[in-house]
């Protein structure tokens, strides 16, 4: 009946060493102890509201207590409030963690930094009724929400005063003084980290974003050959991209050419040691970032981009930082800018590269780990392509018969490959259920590889004890994979006989798809297969 | 109807309550009338309807608890399935009977049917009355029932409820049908119905309707009856304004410093003034003429001008270059008006780490002082601090911070003077008039006079015995009030160390308080949820307000002396006419705590800062035009018109203060968790 339970009562008596406490007391005494811990709350809530919080503390409870003359509980002293922990295994009940401190690491320890002083600041809430917009207040944005929520609830319209444009306050001033001269000087620093942290989230730097363009592009072109720089200047731009708070659209065709140069200029920093991947690999994100946020806004932003990008990757006399960037900016915008714009021109440019990864034609090492650079990303950039499609359509049956007929290699990498097959051997049904009306005819049709690779020596056991063990015996299982194989092309090609013109369609696309990752395998070896999406990888085993 | 079955109640009945020897009578009776009664019993003719009661009666008598459950359960649904017309007003008979029922069950040792009522039926009170059953969920005993002053009181007075005459009619038809004499023993014992002919009243959430108080009712109405006079003080500054402006159009050199806006401003005044009397209702600064004006007009409203009153406190004298400031101030003084908002100037506290309790900005904004749980109290020179910031923009509006003060005078490392001297958490703090003294209240039942000029505590006032919640300089300065835990209110002046007059009426905590602007009363707020209006020549209470449904956090008091605001732990602002004592309008739009409340210069606008961070305008002029024009409309509510919403960022407001120019200042603490 009362709140708290008897055997609570029974268990604080005995720690007080009463243990002889007699049943009938227990009820009387719960009623009791709740009633007054109520009235306590109700005067430390009291004390609470008379030091202005809104949150409980434990000085409340002690002021509360000092109110009716009771000793206060020591030992709970903390002006922030406590934080209670939920006690594993049961529901309803909480602790405050009590850390065991070492006495000996107390004292070692060195001083705690003093905690920082009051101070009181000042600024215009409002000025004539309109607030400024300056960091210290809060969002204009949700003041409007405010303003038409009140429409609506007084029913009276209330004439709204536009933001009034101001000069660059003296508080903005000095802001972008300092963000300036942290981006030039120390963009290693962690006060540049809050300083990005700071762009990002500050309501009413709206009034700085021309300026901070002006900067970018100002720097960028003054710093090509420092790549620190250049990282710092597009974190920036980054950070300003991520505040809510700031309309960046109308200077993006200002901040478009620095952010494109860093992207793929002939050279960003000038040692050698100079980590200007890093810097063209950030700026692609960005890009693909700014083309993702705007491209609705300027609808000739992304085919602007994107053209850039291809003409960069497409000309053979530009240097190969400047394709690696192309590359990469390309495989940020998507897997489908890929598809349709690296993809059709992969052979011939993999021609070009070819020889110049090689160790017996390229002799510089330097343009040598280029090459390599520019490979990798291509390799990125395809294979995320083709992970994106396989996503979408899990079927491998063709590409992997093609596969393992083009490439001798494949020998070697069974397993995973066997993986893949069986896998979709086994995905077939339920896609074709879906993907058809005609779910009877799609079944037989994807069921005779089944039955045919069955029917070739008793092969689909042995898969499974191949896939649960295979880096020991893959080799002596090649020969039956290869029959396995032939055995199933044999399936595919009657299941060409007997498909109904709608499966074909369905089959179309996934043909499609199909023919990418032989080809990319073609192209790239077995690299490409870490493309292939896991789960369905996983999904056998 | 058995005639047995009555004899046998009666003679329980008669057991109970130890009327031996009516019992035996009654059985000697008994016996000799039972063999007649067995010749004769057809002819025994027992009122049906008799019996019935006296055997309902009986049973009640039983003690039997589940009656109570049963019968509140009963009555609830009959209110609740009556005709929409009546049924907002019969709804209102059932928190008092619940209340009831369950303090009686308490009383009688069945707490847990006690348990059980109270937890079935208290989601229905739980928007009206959510904090008293927080408070009455503990009662637990029968000897609760006597600690608690809550429960004290409510079982010893009655509840005040307003009912048209039809509802009456049916509740009782109800009743009497119904044969529940529990409800009806309750609600004759504890509720008292003022009957009104006619229609019911329209549904509103009138909080008057329902009225509980601790003196009763008759007692307030006769508080509410006592004469007050709101006037302003004869003589004061601004009237002395008001003549020296109606000579500058004659001789703009009157000041020798002529600024031309100025003198536009001074000559539109007093031309208002002077046609008054045609145009009375047009705008709010023609009111504000009329309070100030003397001239006795014929007036086409209800409300009439109050006369000029005399003070009756001996008020100090005003230094001669502070007067001339002042007059300064009001000659530069931005008229404030629904179209032209004011300019807040926000001070924040940064780093405080949850030790703020309060903050209070001197009357011209250069001074800001912040009482900290750790028993210090600090005070900030904002003219030396705002140089940094508030120079730049100050332009924008007219300064309040004397031009010519200290640059570069930013010594030392702390920006602020720290006051030491109190043993617990200073829980207000006020600044004189000039700013020359500060006050502030602790935990300590102390109060401390401080000298801004020298720096150094004067005096430490002693008289309340608990934590003195409030404390406030008069209007004049040199007296201060002060409110406490003792739930009593102080007058104090400057000069003695006992207090002059002590306010006790309040049935709780006093944790508010405010001069009325002619210094010849004070209000005073408290956790009993009631504002009390106290005469401070006679320390008289002689106005009760009743309406808020929580503790009451702040006061303010319309600078022409005819309004009050308060506002409340719920974020409800309620406009209180003082003459009448009644509620003009309650002002909804906080979800929190309003910390503080002010009304500018003029009287035209109310600004309200609160827990939710933000800080609201509300237009006067337009709720009390209301008022007039649908006078006699009770129960209407007109919501007062909220202008603007100001959000700080992440920042409660404390404490507001207009300037005499209409400038607005606000304070409040960065609190990173909100």
């Amino acid at each position: 009946m009362s709140t708290v339970p008897q055997e609570s009562i029974e268990v604080i008596s005995q720690s007080l060493g009463i243990n002889n406490l007699a049943p009938e007391v227990l009820p009387g005494l719960a009623s009791d102890v709740e009633f007054h811990v109520r009235e306590i709350m109700q005067e430390a809530i009291k004390c609470m509201r008379h030091s202005k919080r809104t949150t409980l503390t434990s000085e409340d409870v002690d002021s509360a207590l000092g109110l009716r003359n009771v000793e206060p509980i020591h030992g709970f002293a903390s002006g922030d409030p406590l934080r209670f922990k939920k006690a594993a295994g049961h529901n309803n009940l909480y602790y405050i963690r009590d850390k065991d401190v070492e006495f000996k690491d107390v004292i070692d320890a060195p001083l705690p930094k003093a905690p920082l002083d009051t101070t009181l600041v000042a600024h215009w809430l409002a000025i004539e009724g309109v607030q400024p917009a300056i960091p210290e207040n809060a969002t204009l944005e949700v003041q409007s929400d405010n303003r038409k929520a009140e429409y609506r609830e007084d029913g009276v319209s209330v004439d709204v005063k536009l933001p009034v444009k101001h000069v660059l306050s003296r508080e903005l001033q000095l802001y972008f003084e300092k963000i300036t001269e942290l981006t030039v000087s120390r963009s290693s620093s962690i006060l540049f980290k809050e300083a990005l942290v700071s762009l990002a989230t500050d309501s009413g730097l709206h009034p700085l974003v021309p300026y901070f363009a002006y900067f970018i592009a100002d720097e960028v072109s003054r710093n090509l050959n420092n790549s620190y720089q250049l990282i710092g200047l597009m974190r920036l731009v980054w950070s300003l991209l991520q505040n809510p708070h700031i309309h960046i659209e109308p200077y993006l065709h200002q901040l478009m050419p620095s952010v494109m140069t860093c992207l793929v200029a002939k050279k960003l920093g000038n040692k050698f040691s100079d980590n200007h991947w890093e810097l063209r690999n950030f700026t692609a994100d960005l890009v693909a970032l700014i083309c993702k946020r705007y491209g609705h806004v300027y609808h000739n932003l992304q085919p602007r981009v994107t053209r850039t990008l291809v003409h960069t990757f497409l000309d053979p006399t530009k240097a190969l930082p400047q394709h690696f960037g192309a590359i990469q900016g390309l495989a940020a915008l998507g897997p489908s800018v890929v598809r349709l714009l690296v993809l059709p021109n992969l052979e011939p440019y993999l021609r070009l590269l070819e020889p110049e990864m090689l160790l017996e034609k390229q002799k510089n090492g330097m343009s040598r780990l280029e090459a390599w650079h520019v490979y990798g990303a291509l390799i990125r950039a395809v294979g995320l392509c083709m992970y994106n499609r396989l996503k979408k359509l899990p079927t491998l049956l063709p590409p992997l018969r093609a596969m393992s007929r083009s490439n001798p290699k494949v020998i070697t990498k069974i397993p995973s490959k066997r993986k893949a097959t069986v896998d979709n051997m086994m995905q077939q049904p339920p896609l074709k259920k879906l993907a058809t009306n005609g779910p009877m005819g799609s079944l037989t049709a994807n069921s005779v590889p089944v039955d045919m690779s069955g029917t070739s020596g008793g092969y689909a056991a042995n898969i499974q004890v191949a896939d649960s063990s295979f880096p020991s015996i893959s080799k002596t299982f090649s020969n039956e994979n290869v029959r396995g194989i032939s055995a199933r092309r044999d399936g595919v090609a009657s299941q060409g006989y007997k498909s109904s013109a709608v499966l074909q369609q369905a089959w179309k696309e996934e043909f499609d798809t199909g023919n990418l990752l032989p080809l990319l395998y073609e192209y790239f070896g077995e690299s490409m297969l870490n493309f292939v999406p896991t789960p369905e990888l996983s999904l056998l085993l | 109807m058995d005639e047995e079955d009555i004899e046998k109640a009666v003679m329980t009945y008669l057991k109970k309550k130890g009327f031996k020897q009516t019992e035996l009578a009654f059985q000697e009776e008994q016996q000799r009338q039972h063999p007649k009664t067995a010749l004769n019993s057809t002819n025994s003719h027992v009122d049906p309807e008799i019996a019935c009661q006296i055997l309902s009666f009986s049973s009640e008598l039983e003690n039997n608890p589940a009656q109570y459950h049963e019968g509140y359960g009963k009555l609830r649904s009959w209110a609740y399935s009556s005709l929409d017309l009546y049924k907002h007003e019969l709804l209102r008979v059932l928190y008092p009977v619940f209340v009831h029922c369950f303090m009686d069950l308490i009383a009688k040792g069945h707490i847990q049917e006690a348990r059980t009522l109270f937890n079935s039926f208290r989601e229905d009170h739980e928007m009206m009355h959510a904090r008293d059953l927080q408070k009455l969920e503990g009662v637990l005993s029968p000897s609760h029932l006597e600690e608690m002053e809550f429960a004290h009181s409510l079982r010893q007075s009655k509840f005040n409820i307003k009912i048209c005459q039809y509802s009456y009619d049916l509740l009782l038809q109800y009743l009497h049908k119904t044969q529940s004499v529990v409800m009806l023993g309750l609600i004759n014992e504890h509720i008292n119905f003022q009957v009104s002919p006619g229609q019911p009243t329209s549904i509103s959430d009138d909080a008057e309707v329902v009225t509980f108080m601790g003196s009763g009712q008759d007692a307030t109405n006769l508080i509410n009856q006592k004469e007050i006079h709101w006037g302003l003080l004869e003589d004061s500054l601004e009237e002395r304004l008001e003549k020296a402006g109606a000579l500058v159009p004659d001789s703009a050199k009157v000041d020798g410093e002529a600024r031309e806006g100025e003198v536009e401003e001074n000559k539109k005044r007093p031309y208002e003034g002077g046609k008054q009397g045609a145009s009375l209702k047009k705008s709010k600064k023609d009111k504000v003429a009329t309070a100030t004006g003397k001239a006795s007009r014929v007036e086409t409203s209800t409300v009439s001008v109050a006369p000029r009153v005399k003070p009756e406190l001996t008020l100090p004298s005003i230094p001669a270059e502070v007067e001339h400031s002042i007059l300064e101030d009001l000659r530069n003084r931005v008229q404030l008006s629904s179209a032209a908002l004011p300019s807040i100037s926000f001070y924040t506290f940064i780093n405080t780490h949850n030790g703020l309790n309060c903050a209070s900005i001197s009357q011209d904004g250069s001074l800001v002082a912040g009482g900290f749980s750790d028993s210090s109290l600090k005070v900030w020179d904002m003219a030396k601090l705002g140089q940094q910031t508030g120079y730049a923009t100050s332009q924008i509006v007219e300064d309040s911070y004397p031009s010519d003060s200290l640059l570069g005078a930013n010594s030392g490392r702390k920006s602020y003077t720290l006051f030491q001297g109190h043993s617990g958490p200073v829980y207000s703090a006020t600044f004189s008039p000039f700013g020359d003294y500060i006050l502030s209240s602790s935990s300590d039942s102390t109060i401390r006079l401080w000298s801004t000029n020298l720096n150094t505590n004067l005096v430490c006032y002693k008289g309340h015995n608990y934590p003195v919640w409030d404390v406030q300089f008069s209007p004049v300065g040199h007296y201060f009030a002060s409110s406490s835990h003792d739930r009593t209110a102080r007058i104090w002046s400057m000069d003695r160390m006992q207090p002059l007059r002590i306010m006790a009426g309040h049935l709780s905590d006093v944790d508010c308080l405010q001069w009325h602007v002619n210094c010849n009363y004070i209000a005073t707020g408290s956790s009993d949820k009631t504002v009390r209006l106290w005469d401070v020549q006679s320390g008289e209470c002689v106005r009760i307000f009743i309406g808020h449904r929580s503790m009451i956090l702040s006061l303010a008091m319309s600078p022409d002396g005819r309004y009050m605001a308060s506002g409340d732990e719920d974020g409800t602002v309620m406009m209180w006419e003082l003459a009448s004592g009644r509620c003009i309008s309650p002002l909804v739009g906080h979800t929190s705590c309003v910390w503080t409340l002010a009304f500018s210069c003029e009287g035209s606008l109310l600004a309200s800062g609160s827990a939710d961070c933000t800080v609201k305008l509300w237009d006067v002029t337009a709720s009390t035009k209301l008022l007039k024009t649908e006078d006699n409309k009770t129960g209407s509510i007109n919501r007062l018109r909220s202008l603007k919403t100001l959000p700080t960022k992440s920042t409660p407001v404390y404490s507001l203060q207009f300037s005499r120019r209409n400038l607005l200042f606000a304070a409040g603490v960065l609190s990173k968790n909100t």
